[in-house]
């Protein structure tokens, strides 16, 4: 792991922790309604400040909390054109599938790659720590897994070129 | 499997199955396959007028007019002589096999029917080679409109014979996976000396081609080779042919393997994330269930 790559999973890490201290919230604008705060946004005191963690310009974290949700949305290093292309078909891959992942969101927030929103409900079914964990284990994991795909796209090509030039 | 094929697997494995039959003393059944190849290539064969023991193999090409002014005919005629009969209506060329008189060489025959398409696309390339062997100058240059909106050109020069391909990449993504690829490409050249030189230019046609109809668009590549003597000569200008003339279906096709890989990875990742994510719920309790099979229910 790269010198500055632990610190940022350390402050991620510890601001999710803080962070996800949710409760069940009803609505105080609709009656019988209880719909994730930091989404609907009606009512200003129910919000919290949001952090922004960033590691470098283009790879940061931004963590929206509210009473009963907390917003957590990932830009992911994309230093060229390919990797671009692969985090962008990975994002899409993922967010078709969110319905399984629970508590991935299906749009990204502006400016971000992908969204994770974790509500009261989530919290109260599954382990707090192991959920913080999860969101460290994909940040992790998604530059590893990019860069990667990378390398093989590339290798491919210059096997497959130097092939078809071998047989002149 | 990185290089394909240039021949016709099914129209030999067809031809091959009816000739052994036929030589075993089988009765002759009738025939209608239509096969599909690169290039909206289609081969047809079937029987001629309800006569079993004739074979007809029949190709449609959509550019087979401007394959015919480079002189696609005498090399057909020259590499099938007197197989060659009068097309079928709705195909440009159609060879006939006659399963009474098998030729001697039947095995070299189906081969060269499996050929076709490539066949009927040599005769542009030998044409311009044969240009730069004469040191004929003077040659417009040949376009071949051999897909929709792709473009082939061949130029001959006293030195040399360029061939450049315009390739449309359907999708965004294609265009920068395809340019990963050309990068490689041009710099494939360091690892064999014989290799022609080849550029790659993305939007802008190359030099050649300006001032020509050739289209500057965001999804168009074009591709050039610097073909030498020592790729046209008489000796090597058949294997030059046959990579060339497969040169886009290559790429295309490893293009498509690619994101076939990069799809079972991510599909692969996703479990992998998923099982992380699963880790998160806490287990549930599972019943326990005694010898005999009862659920053990504990009171307490």
């Amino acid at each position: 792991m790269s010198a500055t790559l632990k610190p940022y999973l350390t402050a991620v890490r510890h601001t999710l922790t803080a962070a996800m201290c949710l409760d069940n919230f009803s609505s105080q604008v609709v009656e019988r309604h209880n719909k994730p705060e930091v989404e609907v946004r009606c009512s200003k005191e129910l919000l919290l400040t949001p952090v922004v963690i960033s590691r470098n310009e283009k790879e940061k974290v931004l963590i929206e909390s509210s009473v009963n949700s907390i917003r957590i949305s990932i830009a992911v290093k994309q230093a060229d054109e390919i990797e671009k292309i692969l985090c962008k078909k990975f994002m899409r891959f993922m967010m078709m599938r969110a319905e399984n992942f629970i508590v991935l969101r299906r749009k990204p927030m502006e400016g971000y790659d992908i969204s994770f929103l974790i509500t009261n409900f989530h919290t109260e079914q599954m382990y707090k720590h192991k959920l913080v964990d999860f969101v460290i284990h994909f940040m992790e994991e998604i530059d590893k897994e990019i860069s990667e795909m990378k390398l093989a796209v590339n290798a491919r090509a210059r096997i497959v070129s130097e092939e078809f030039l071998k047989r002149f | 499997m990185i290089l394909l094929d240039i021949n016709n697997r099914v129209v030999e494995e067809t031809l091959t199955v009816k000739i052994k039959n036929s030589q075993t003393g089988l009765k002759n059944e009738s025939i209608d396959i239509t096969v599909a190849d690169f290039d909206g290539v289609l081969y047809h064969i079937s029987n001629v007028n309800g006569d079993k023991s004739k074979i007809r193999t029949s190709i449609s090409l959509k550019f087979y007019k401007q394959l015919q002014e480079h002189g696609a005919d005498e090399l057909l005629r020259r590499e099938y002589g007197s197989h060659l009969i009068t097309p079928e209506p709705g195909y440009n060329v159609s060879v006939l096999l006659d399963l009474e008189d098998i030729p001697q060489d039947w095995q070299g025959f189906v081969k060269k029917l499996g050929l076709l398409k490539r066949n009927c696309f040599a005769s542009v390339f030998e044409k311009y080679f044969d240009f730069q062997e004469k040191g004929d100058e003077g040659q417009k240059r040949a376009v071949i409109p051999y897909r929709d909106d792709e473009t082939l050109y061949v130029e001959a020069k006293a030195d040399r014979v360029t061939v450049v391909f315009s390739t449309r990449f359907r999708n965004e993504d294609d265009v920068i996976l395809g340019k990963v690829f050309m990068q490689e490409l041009k710099e494939g050249l360091r690892a064999s000396h014989t290799a022609p030189p080849v550029l790659f230019s993305h939007r802008e046609p190359p030099m050649e081609l300006q001032n020509t109809d050739a289209k500057v668009d965001n999804n168009v590549g074009y591709v050039t080779f610097v073909l030498f003597p020592r790729h046209t000569s008489k000796a090597t200008r058949d294997n030059t042919i046959n990579l060339i003339h497969m040169f886009r279906h290559y790429l295309h096709y490893h293009i498509k393997c690619s994101k076939a890989y990069i799809q079972s990875r991510m599909r692969a990742k996703t479990s992998d994330f998923l099982k992380v994510l699963n880790r998160a719920r806490p287990e549930k309790a599972t019943d326990k269930k005694t010898m005999s099979g009862r659920v053990f229910v504990r009171r307490d």
